[in-house]
């Protein structure tokens, strides 16, 4: 029972009870918030598991962006859309569905239980990686290496998804245009 | 012509007078309505009077002529279609064609203007030749054949004027009576084919016919290897007598002749006087050799009955013909008794004689009913043409014709220098002599016949006096009417016929009948000496007898001076011709009725409702059956397409159009998918 | 260091509250959250995996590429849930059922 491990705990629990409150949640602006927190719980078990690159780019892209993204684009709509919206809160907490409620435990039960099955040992791509000392090491510079790679082996789907992410965009911002009033 | 051999011609002849009123019946027959003219069947029956005359001369007391061919064969049995000339065919044949010509050229004015002509002439000719075929023939089977048409065209013009009810009954009566007697002649050809195996008549009764063969004792009568009790010998007999009977109109088979006179008196002078009736007597001296002495003594009772039972009818009746039909009755008893007491010869030569006088009485009686009948159009009278009460005083008016039937009527009552006293007193004398022989019971039969013809006598002079004597009684009223003559067609026929009644026609003597040459021509069977006390007594007797029956029907009619109340018992038992009809329609009529009636509804009510039970059955089955289909069958297919229906509508509800459903089902699946993977499921 | 496993539960509570998420919210912009939080789970699995590729950095990588994209999906996403209220005045997936049967 180190730092790390309740550390990784503390991070652990916070970011599943701020999931499980989004959805038990019947506001809508308290679920988007937690999900701010959740986002931010996501990105700290990023960097206990080395990841310490993606980590940020989750809290710059997705907290910074998507998040705040989605806060603007709630806010800043309609009047009606926010008062529909409000609509229908009648209590704090909204009742949990049981088909949803069903699947979604089977789904994790399975889940788990494949994880327990496969992975009690590990699996031989660990284990081959463990003996010959291919881990990523806690004092490695991930910035470094990730450069190198994204510009090497993985400058294909690089280039792709810049160019993917263009296309999102102008179809989004054509999506959300205005109608023109049919003269 | 010498290769034509006598026997072959004769056969030609036969067929000339067979064919000859065939080929006019087929000429009326295609031309229909178009056949007015009495021309082509006069023609035809002087044709076939000359060929028979050429064929008495050549067969009578000569050679038998016997030629046929086989007609058809059922298995072993072969049935032969030909003639058969003995002397009593070329006697019948001569006497039919020498009856009908008078009576044809006689009907071409009586009937005139009748509507229906064509269908005399048709109806005619087929009578001539159904009765030429009939007495040519050669095998009894072809006997048989013209003896049903004889009898069916005497059917179609007994009912000539069919639109008349009185006419259609008579014709239906006579036919049915007829048919009985056919029965009875079909009984006896069946016995006697399956005895002898032939029907051939020469082969049966000829000279050596095989009926004279044929072996009887006191317990079987036997022929070859066919042997049956000797009680169907007489049963045969009778079946036979019982073909002649009705056809020839003994009692109890009368009934019909009298209503028969509903046909036109042209044809009741030829059928049902001289020919036709005639066919009965002809055929059983056919068939004599086979007659037992029961049978023949059955035939003689009936024959002396029907005469006098006949005779003491006509005494009462007040028309014409009617009276004349009951004395053609009687005559035949007269002519059925001589056959009973063994003398073919003789009945046939009174058939002969009777056939010339009573042919001419119809045409007489004819000639006056005519005239009757112009008065009654003429001036409107509500008068039946035949009743002699209407009559009288006409020997003024028709001279020829009161002279004609004088005639006749002293022909058949039998008055000395006519054919008839030799017929009849022949009879007579046989009947005494016959009776001479047996036990004192047979008298009776003489007796009778010779009360018979005292009755004949009387009834006769009683027509003509009330006929021709007297004043005409139609002439109650200020009106004098004035009967015409009848015209010349209707005369000169009659005429002819009166001289054959005369005794010069068939014998030199007037007075003994031995010398008449018809008599000739058959075996003579004397009982008794030749020259005995009944050649004398007997026809003194019964000329006196019959003179003072003249004699009294002279006072009572001629001049009105009748003793007697018209309604005694006896003269109404007469009048109502012994009530004979109503016996018969209370006792055979009326059952049978019931009995059909009773069957109709048996019919109708119990078969037919069997059926109908069983339809109803069916029907309401049907309704079942078709519920059945309608709410069980068809229900269950469309439940079933109910049911899918339902389960797709079902099914088709659950897509909401809810995206999160979609997720679910899809969420869903893939977890089975993933615990199928597992092992788990 | 902390264990494989840890990291895979985290990963699968978080993959399951965002399908309950997705499932039964009742309002799009909700479900779009539960998307994102299934996303970030799938994108934790990578990583803890990625721990054990020291030579290409594979696990990293990918979630990069994941956060990526799902800020793409994220955008698109607002964008047609906006679209769709503009058309059909609200944002609850149960009344946007024109596709119904």
């Amino acid at each position: 029972m180190n730092l790390a491990l309740v550390l990784f705990y503390l991070l652990a629990i916070t970011a599943v009870g701020s999931a499980l409150l989004i959805v038990l949640l019947q506001n809508l602006v308290r679920s988007l918030f937690l999900f701010f927190v959740t986002l931010f719980a996501i990105a700290g078990l990023y960097i206990f598991a080395l990841a310490d690159f993606v980590a940020i780019t989750q809290v710059i892209v997705y907290v910074g962006g998507v998040l705040v993204l989605m806060l603007f684009a709630f806010m800043l709509s309609n009047r009606t859309l926010l008062s529909d919206v409000k609509q229908g809160l009648k209590s704090v907490f909204a009742f949990p569905k049981w088909q949803a409620t069903l699947i979604a435990t089977g789904f994790f039960a399975v889940l788990i239980y494949i994880m327990q099955l496969i992975f009690a040992q590990d699996p031989e791509w660990i284990a081959q990686a463990k003996l010959q000392h291919q881990l990523i090491g806690v004092n490695d510079n991930t910035v470094r290496y990730i450069g190198v790679n994204m510009m090497s082996l993985y400058v294909l789907p690089f280039e792709v998804i810049s160019i993917f992410l263009m296309m999102a965009l102008m179809g989004a911002a054509h999506l959300a245009r205005k109608e023109e009033p049919l003269s | 012509m010498d290769q034509l051999s006598p026997s072959s011609l004769a056969v030609y002849l036969a067929m000339l007078v067979l064919l000859a009123p065939f080929g006019s019946f087929l000429l009326s027959a295609l031309s229909g309505k178009k056949m007015k003219s009495g021309w082509p069947a006069t023609i035809a029956i002087i044709l076939s009077l000359i060929a028979s005359v050429i064929l008495f001369f050549s067969v009578w007391n000569k050679e038998d002529v016997h030629q046929g061919f086989t007609w058809f064969t059922i298995g072993q049995h072969r049935f032969e279609l030909g003639v058969w000339l003995n002397n009593l065919t070329v006697l019948m044949l001569l006497l039919v064609c020498l009856i009908a010509l008078p009576v044809h050229i006689y009907s071409a004015v009586y009937m005139k203007g009748d509507e229906g002509i064509h269908r005399y002439w048709l109806f005619l000719s087929l009578f001539c030749f159904a009765m030429l075929g009939l007495v040519m023939a050669s095998s009894l089977l072809t006997m048989y054949i013209g003896w049903e048409l004889v009898g069916f065209s005497s059917y179609l013009l007994i009912g000539f004027w069919y639109t008349r009810d009185a006419a259609v009954r008579a014709n239906k009566k006579a036919f049915l009576i007829n048919r009985i007697g056919d029965l009875g002649f079909l009984i006896g050809i069946a016995l006697l084919y399956g005895q002898f195996g032939t029907l051939d008549l020469n082969a049966l009764f000829g000279a050596d016919g095989l009926i004279g063969q044929a072996s009887i004792d006191s317990q079987w009568w036997r022929y070859g290897n066919h042997s049956l009790p000797v009680m169907w010998l007489s049963i045969a007999g009778l079946a036979f007598f019982l073909g002649a009977m009705a056809k020839s109109a003994q009692f109890p088979f009368h009934i019909w002749l009298p209503d028969a006179m509903e046909g036109p008196t042209s044809v009741s002078s030829l059928i049902h006087a001289a020919t036709m009736v005639a066919a009965g007597v002809f055929m059983l001296v056919r068939v004599s050799p086979l007659f037992s002495s029961e049978v023949l003594l059955i035939i003689a009772c009936i024959g002396a009955f029907t005469a006098f039972m006949a005779a003491s009818i006509a005494l009462t009746q007040n028309d014409i013909k009617k009276t004349l039909a009951f004395s053609t009755v009687s005559q035949l008893g007269f002519m059925m008794a001589a056959i009973g007491i063994g003398q073919f010869g003789v009945a046939i030569f009174h058939l002969v004689t009777h056939a010339f006088f009573k042919c001419l009485l119809f045409l007489s009686a004819g000639a006056v009913i005519h005239e009757m009948h112009h008065l009654k159009t003429a001036h409107g009278l509500d008068i039946d043409p035949q009743d002699i009460q209407n009559m009288g005083g006409l020997r003024k008016y028709m001279p020829k014709t009161f002279f004609l039937t004088i005639i006749g009527a002293i022909s058949l009552a039998g008055l000395p220098l006519t054919a008839g006293y030799l017929s009849k007193d022949a009879i007579l004398i046989y009947a005494f002599e016959w009776a001479e022989i047996r036990s004192s019971v047979a008298l009776l039969i003489p007796l009778t016949l010779l009360l018979s013809s005292a009755l004949t006598a009387f009834y006769i002079a009683r027509l003509v006096f009330k006929v021709f004597y007297g004043k005409l009684r139609l002439n109650g009223t200020s009106v004098d009417y004035h009967p015409h003559e009848a015209p010349k067609g209707m005369w000169y026929p009659m005429a002819f016929l009166a001289c054959a009644s005369f005794f010069f026609c068939y014998s030199y003597n007037p007075l003994v009948f031995e010398e008449a040459w018809p008599l000739n021509g058959f075996p003579r069977i004397e009982q008794m000496e030749r020259m005995n006390i009944y050649h004398t007594v007997i026809p003194a007797l019964v000329n006196s007898i019959a003179i003072l029956g003249v004699f009294i029907a002279w006072r009572w009619y001629a001049q009105q001076k009748y003793p007697l109340s018209a309604r005694g018992g006896l003269y109404r038992f007469s009048f109502a011709q012994w009530h004979l009809d109503h016996v018969y329609s209370k006792l055979i009529v009326k059952p049978l009725l019931f009995l059909s009636d009773l069957l109709y509804g048996f019919d109708r009510r119990v078969v037919d409702g069997f059926v109908d039970l069983w339809s109803g059955i069916t029907r309401r089955l049907s309704v079942l059956a078709a519920w059945l289909d309608q709410y069980v069958v068809d229900a269950f297919i469309n439940r079933i397409a109910q049911l899918a229906f339902v389960m797709g509508g079902v099914f088709r509800g659950s897509r909401q159009g809810k995206v999160q459903h979609y997720l679910l089902g899809m969420f869903l699946i893939f977890f089975i998918v993933m615990l199928l993977g597992l092992k788990f499921l | 260091m902390i264990p494989l496993s840890h990291f895979l539960t985290v990963s699968a509570i978080l993959f399951s509250i965002g399908l309950y998420a997705v499932l039964s919210k009742k309002n799009a912009i909700l479900v779009l959250v539960g998307v994102e939080l299934m996303i970030n789970a799938a994108a934790l699995n990578l990583v803890a995996f990625g721990r054990y590729d020291g030579k290409q950095y594979e696990g990293q990588i990918f979630a990069l590429f994941v956060i990526v994209l799902a800020a793409a999906a994220v955008a698109v996403a607002l964008a047609i849930i906006l679209s769709v209220y503009n058309h059909y005045k609200s944002i609850n997936p149960d009344d946007i059922n024109n596709l119904k049967d």
